[in-house]
């Protein structure tokens, strides 16, 4: 009744390695996983379900656990691990989850005796009332209860992500993924071969089916087969790797533990996301068992049979020395005889089939050694009290006969693991012979072989390889002969559930262990007319958990079908979606976290602004500096004022070097920009610029900027920082697109030069005395006029333009020689105080003058003529993107938001961007009625030359409205009265600006 | 140059080189243009990459080449070629000389740790020698250029921190 | 992640790629002579067919050139990617048929992936 050692390759019985669950100390081997290593101390309470926190066991020997599932409290925290598949690690701490105050002593079990409240269902239909209920008793309840382990209070993970590049995948390296390998090696063919285990041999070395092969001992084919592997030029192999989805197209995506049977080091990645481009996958990845459900098939001490079977020859520890074993199908005769061979016998054999379905050589081995074998009979249920004590054998209809065991293996047929093969889109079809899904067609470029493609003899593996694989070039026959040791003929029997001998509210045989969905719940919602196999899914939540059901979805099926009286494939299977096994966020995120969360851009001056205390904000995915701390104690208000106040004072210099810069010639290139702009080029003078406004075909503001013409044929446009990529994708798809008859070429220049914008009153003398030969009069130097100069030995460009409205001039000068510049342009700038000054003080200044910014006071649904920006529409143009929208109904209807300026009446208030504009001085409490919105601000500023706040807002009907009187609406429904003007404020003649 | 990172298979190097955007139709008038003054025809092969010891001339779609000097030259006269080119009025000639930054990859292991930064196909019979790519490394806009033995990787000198410590970042993990 | 044949620079992870919408949406040769309603059937309206579909991709992380493709939009499979100005394939050209590999499912079937034998 105990377990007991078997020797196994695959576990060093010489390596102890000691672990704690549930604050117990316990020793198992290096090899072993979580579970094997419990078994092997005799543990089977693992877990506590999680609807009604009923005793659970270690119900299988691989992914497809549903019960066994345990929290690993390393700073990693990670929950929910399958005990069946994490290998121990010296000094490891494992806890049982989804119990209180202990998991033998769980308070939660008292769901189980309410349990018939609980059925499928419950959760859509209670939690309804009283109302308020829900935000302050329920959910708060509900977060604290759900859901099974604890997740990490902090990230801390790292993974990484690994690409390849292959012609062919082959998932599984079992009998048929090694085969298939084999037929491979040395050819042109790159391979990838991906095994979840870390020893290869699927089938081979989890059971002793296979005896030799081709006269080899496995153990020695193995170790042969590996090596030539290894050694062959074109295949590279994977292990501890599990691939998880099935992409279209021929993309595979397969998740790496690189932390195997040892403590996750700091320094190294713990997981591996391989993202997989390949010609052909080879899906060898095996079957799943599943089991059969009767009363209490949850108890621990249930067991699948073939699970059982892998941890005697994997593991090396046999769970149980005398078991019962109930079967409908011939698979088990392999467990039977490996018990037998180690000196153990079963307690009992169940078959739920008629004896001369029954293989002789099973029967032969049962009457050798007198194993009491019941015929045509099933597993009424079991008993015990946290674990199986004893179990109910039905032979005829209500003859029951009791056994005393501490383990029933169960095993319920063989699934093909379709999962991938249907993530690709393949079809798949029902066997009623085999009484399985299995793939029928497939959708992309999919082979499947050994048991996932249906064919559970391995005395065919060797022609399925050789069929399914002949139309690859450079590959031969394989030559493969197999010693089998396994059953002939399957003869499965339908047997989905079997009936409880006596009819009981809380008597229940599980649909689904990770849920907890009972066969009952199955009935209730076909009572309740959830018939559709989608819905019903949904409706009892029933492989819906991590397993997605793997050992128990087509047995509900099977369910089902008994009770719509409908055959299986009418009934169909849900939808596998990926992953195919749990995949961490960490792999998924791979190495795009924290500081590498997004590509970061910086300019050539990038280091200068970090030494003078700039704060940087994120524009798009350049660092820009925001403000400049002068000192440590200022804040960003205080050094905003303080900038804007000194560069209308003396001078001020902003880095906008990412402002976007684009180069544009040709021939056709004049033709090109009046049809890209609003305005209208051809009058424009040789080496001046313009203020110029880019559309989008439905005549809404897209972007700005300012248009250097060096002459027709030849353009230098810039653009704003968020904005440049998608102005050269804009000009780039109608030069493409829709103009390609026009000779014109557009090469983005914004990483060619760094470009400063300096302005101020003392702007130019300061410029005079950097560039000693330069002519900065007003005279040589109009506004919006430029020119090239020669600088050490480059050269550089100055344009005359400002956006603060004072002197100024943009200075473009290559990378290279940008910082010495920058440096250059302080140090002759000693007397005048010259201040460096970030986004948020450009932002400002440009409002004191009622100049826009695109994507603040525009957003996508405001035109030309809404910014009363009409005489940048050159009026001769015959076309141009968005012309043609200007004229829309929508467009030139009244009652357009238009933009305009507010002031509040009382100087000492404040305004802030987004609130709203409203006729009404008083607003009802509580308002009831909606109130109308005339409008919002846009953009608002203290403006510390006028002392008091600008702002910009977007009213409808704006320009009528100026000269008027308004109101704005805050959070705490006092409102400000406001005058509606035009939006200029400083210097509203631009004297400053022109002289 | 400087060595940037030296790691079991894969040496990384950068290099400070300069380079030109060319676009244009690629006729006969285009390449004597240019033959004419550097004494090298533009490469008529989409992606097809020309090596001496002064330049990499790469062709990078239809219309655009890159030429990029391996030697150093004075601003000015990059600037000149530039200036050249642009009297026609069918090409255009952008200065790229600055706003790049270079790396030169060696090492017979390079595609391994390439692999963990770019999906790219760097397999030979995919992207052979003497030809480049545009593709993403590191999700940033790279261009790549087999030369033998080695690959030139450059990007957009903004991106020039933010690279580097992608590439530290994969070979340490 | 689709696998897209960039006509310039050869097979491509879609990640590179920007999806261009329909294609052969001709912008009327002289847009002050249309009305309201057709002016604005180009800006806004765009065809959305399950099946057969032509639209444009741009290779915006590689060579950043426009070509046009042919596409299964129930399927995702690209029958067809062709360049600018290249005569656009004719649907006879394909099976023109919008319907999924599992065939198309009866409505309630719930049953996407296996087919009635």
């Amino acid at each position: 009744m105990s377990a007991l050692n078997n020797k196994s390759p695959y576990v060093i019985d010489d390596q102890k390695i000691s672990f704690t669950f549930d604050g117990k100390k316990y020793f198992g081997f290096k090899g072993d996983t979580i579970a094997s290593a419990l078994l092997r101390n005799n543990i089977r309470l693992i877990g506590r379900s999680f609807k009604y926190h009923r005793p659970r066991g270690i119900y299988t020997c691989g992914i497809e656990e549903p019960n066994a599932l345990v929290q690993i409290p390393s700073e990693y925290n990670d929950p929910n691990i399958r005990a069946t598949v994490k290998q121990i690690y010296e000094g490891m701490v494992v806890e049982s989850q989804n119990r209180w105050p202990s998991l033998k002593n769980d308070i939660g079990s008292i769901n189980n005796l309410f349990s018939p409240l609980f059925s499928a269902g419950f959760y859509y239909k209670t939690f309804m009332g009283p109302k308020g209920f829900w935000k302050k008793v329920y959910e708060p309840l509900i977060r604290k209860t759900a859901g099974l382990g604890k997740p990490p209070k902090k990230f801390k993970s790292k993974s990484i992500h690994f690409y390849h590049n292959v012609d062919i995948v082959i998932v599984g390296a079992g009998l048929s993924g090694l085969l298939a390998a084999k037929k491979l090696v040395d050819t042109e063919h790159d391979v990838l071969l991906i095994e979840q285990d870390n020893f290869l041999g699927g089938i081979l070395k989890n059971t002793k089916k296979i005896k030799t092969i081709n006269g080899q001992k496995v153990n020695e084919w193995l170790k042969k087969t590996e090596t030539l592997i290894k050694n062959s030029k074109n295949i590279n192999v994977l292990k501890n790797t599990t691939v998880t989805t099935y992409n279209f197209s021929n993309h595979l995506v397969a998740l790496e533990d690189k932390s195997v049977g040892n403590l996750q080091e700091k320094n190294k990645p713990e997981l591996v996301l391989h993202k997989i481009r390949t010609k052909h996958a080879i899906l060898a990845n095996g079957h799943i068992e599943r089991f059969i459900s009767f009363r209490n098939n949850d108890l621990p001490g249930v067991m699948l049979a073939a699970s059982f079977e892998k941890y005697i020859h994997r593991y090396g520890v046999i769970p149980d020395n005398s078991p019962v074993i109930f079967t409908n199908n011939s698979s088990t005769f392999s467990l039977v005889k490996s018990l037998i061979d180690l000196g153990c016998k079963p307690q009992a054999y169940v078959d739920a089939r008629e004896k001369k379905q029954i293989e002789k050589k099973t029967l032969d081995l049962l009457d050798t050694h007198n194993i009491p074998a019941y015929i045509k009979s099933e597993i009424e249920g079991c008993d015990g009290k946290n674990k199986v004590e004893e179990v109910s054998v039905r032979a005829k209809k209500n003859n029951i006969t009791k056994i005393k065991t501490s383990m029933l293996c169960v095993s319920g047929g063989l699934n093909p693991d379709i999962h991938l093969f249907t993530q690709s889109r393949g079809l798949i079809k029902w066997d009623s012979t085999q009484l399985v899904f299995k793939p029928n067609s497939s959708f992309q470029n999919t082979i499947t072989l050994g048991s996932v493609s249906g064919n559970f003899s391995y005395k065919k593996t060797s022609e399925e390889v050789n069929k399914k694989l002949n139309f690859l070039e450079e590959t031969k026959n394989l030559e493969v002969k197999l010693d089998i040791n396994d059953f002939e003929k399957f003869n499965i029997k339908e047997l989905w559930e079997t009936k409880h001998a006596k009819k009981s509210l809380w008597s229940k045989s599980f649909a689904d262990l990770q849920n907890d969905v009972t066969t009952r719940d199955l009935k209730q919602a076909v009572l309740e007319g959830f018939d559709r196999i989608e819905h019903l899914k949904r409706f009892t939540t029933n492989s819906m958990g991590t397993d997605q059901g793997k050992i128990s979805s087509v047995n509900s099926l099977g369910i089902v079908s008994k009770i719509l009286k409908k055959n299986i494939s009418e009934v169909g299977t849900t939808i596998y979606r990926p992953p195919y096994t749990p995949v961490s966020f960490s792999a998924i995120a791979g190495r795009s976290t924290y500081k590498f969360y997004d590509p970061e851009r910086k300019t050539p001056i990038h280091p200068w602004h970090v030494n003078n205390n700039a704060v940087f904000e994120d524009v798009g995915q350049w660092k820009r500096p925001w403000y400049f701390k002068k000192h440590d104690g200022e804040t960003m208000y205080e050094a905003v004022q303080r900038e804007s106040k000194q560069v209308r004072r003396t001078a001020g210099i902003l880095d906008g070097t990412t402002l976007g810069k684009i180069e544009i010639k040709g021939k056709d290139a004049l033709t090109f920009m009046n049809l890209v702009y609003t305005n209208d080029f051809s009058k424009t003078k040789p080496m001046s610029g313009k203020y110029a406004l880019m559309l989008g075909e439905d005549g809404m503001v897209k972007d700005d900027g300012i248009v250097c013409k060096i002459n027709d044929q030849h353009f230098i446009a810039t653009t704003t920082t968020g904005g440049a990529m998608n102005v050269l994708s804009h000009m780039e798809e109608y030069a493409q697109t829709e103009w390609p008859n026009l000779n014109v070429y557009m090469n983005s220049v914004t990483e060619q030069f760094a470009t400063f914008n300096i302005s101020g009153p003392k702007s130019r003398i300061i410029l005079s005395r950097v560039f000693s030969d330069i002519d900065f009069s007003n005279e040589k130097f109009p506004f919006m006029t430029f020119n090239k100069f020669n600088y050490l030995e480059t050269e550089i460009r100055i344009l005359r333009a400002s956006f603060t409205g004072e002197i100024g001039y943009e200075v473009y000068v290559p990378p290279k020689y940008a910082l010495a510049l920058w440096e250059k342009i302080f140090y002759y700038s000693k007397d005048f105080d010259l201040v460096p000054y970030g986004t948020e003080t450009m932002h400002l200044l440009r409002a004191e003058k009622g100049y826009i910014i695109v994507g603040q006071d525009t957003d996508g649904t405001v035109t030309p003529i809404d910014l009363n920006l009409n005489w940048m529409i050159g009026k001769n143009k015959k076309d141009f993107i968005g012309k043609r929208s200007l004229i829309r109904s929508d467009i030139v209807k009244e009652n357009r938001k238009q933009l305009v300026g507010i002031l509040p009446l009382n100087k000492s208030e404040n305004i802030e961007e987004g609130q709203h504009i409203i006729e009404s001085e008083t607003l009802s409490t509580p308002i009831r009625k909606p109130v109308k919105m005339l409008g919002h601000i846009t953009s608002s500023y203290y403006s510390p030359t006028l002392d008091h706040c600008v702002a910009m807002a977007l009213i409808k009907e704006g320009r009528k409205l100026i000269g008027g009187k308004a109101f704005v609406s805050t959070p705490n429904l006092k409102t400000i009265p406001v005058q509606i003007v035009k939006p200029a404020f400083v210097d509203p003649k631009n004297e400053k600006l022109l002289s | 140059m400087t060595k940037l990172f030296s790691t079991e298979g894969m040496d990384v190097v950068q290099k400070d080189l300069q380079q030109v955007i060319l676009r244009g139709k690629g006729d006969e008038q285009f390449a004597q243009v240019i033959n004419k003054e550097i004494s090298l025809l533009p490469p008529s092969d989409n992606l097809r990459v020309v090596n001496n010891d002064e330049f990499i001339f790469a062709k990078q779609s239809f219309d655009q080449w890159c030429l990029i000097s391996l030697k150093e030259q004075s601003h000015k006269d990059i600037l000149k070629l530039v200036s050249i080119i642009n009297a026609n009025e069918e090409m255009l000639a952008s200065d790229y000389s600055y706003g790049q930054v270079y790396f030169e990859i060696t090492g017979n292991n390079k595609n391994y740790y390439l692999n963990k930064l770019t999906h790219f196909d760097f397999r030979p019979k995919k992207f052979p020698v003497l030809t480049m790519a545009q593709t993403l490394v590191a999700r940033i806009d790279c261009s790549i250029y087999h030369l033998q033995d080695k690959y030139v990787i450059s990007c957009n000198s903004s991106f020039e921190d933010y690279f580097k410590d992608r590439f530290l970042d994969t070979i340490s993990l | 992640m689709l696998l897209i044949n960039c006509p310039y620079c050869g097979e491509r992870d879609q990640s590179e790629f920007s999806n261009g919408g329909e294609a052969h949406v001709a912008r009327p040769k002289n847009p002050e002579l249309v009305s309201d309603r057709e002016w604005s059937e180009y800006v806004f309206i765009r065809a959305n067919p399950k099946g057969i579909f032509y639209e444009r991709w741009v290779h915006t992380h590689g060579c950043k050139k426009w070509f046009n493709a042919v596409r299964n939009t129930s399927t995702d499979e690209i029958l067809k990617i062709y360049k600018l100005g290249e005569e656009p394939p004719t649907l006879k050209d394909f099976k023109n048929t919008p319907k999924t590999p599992s065939g198309e499912p009866k409505v309630g079937s719930g049953n996407f992936a296996v087919k009635k034998l």
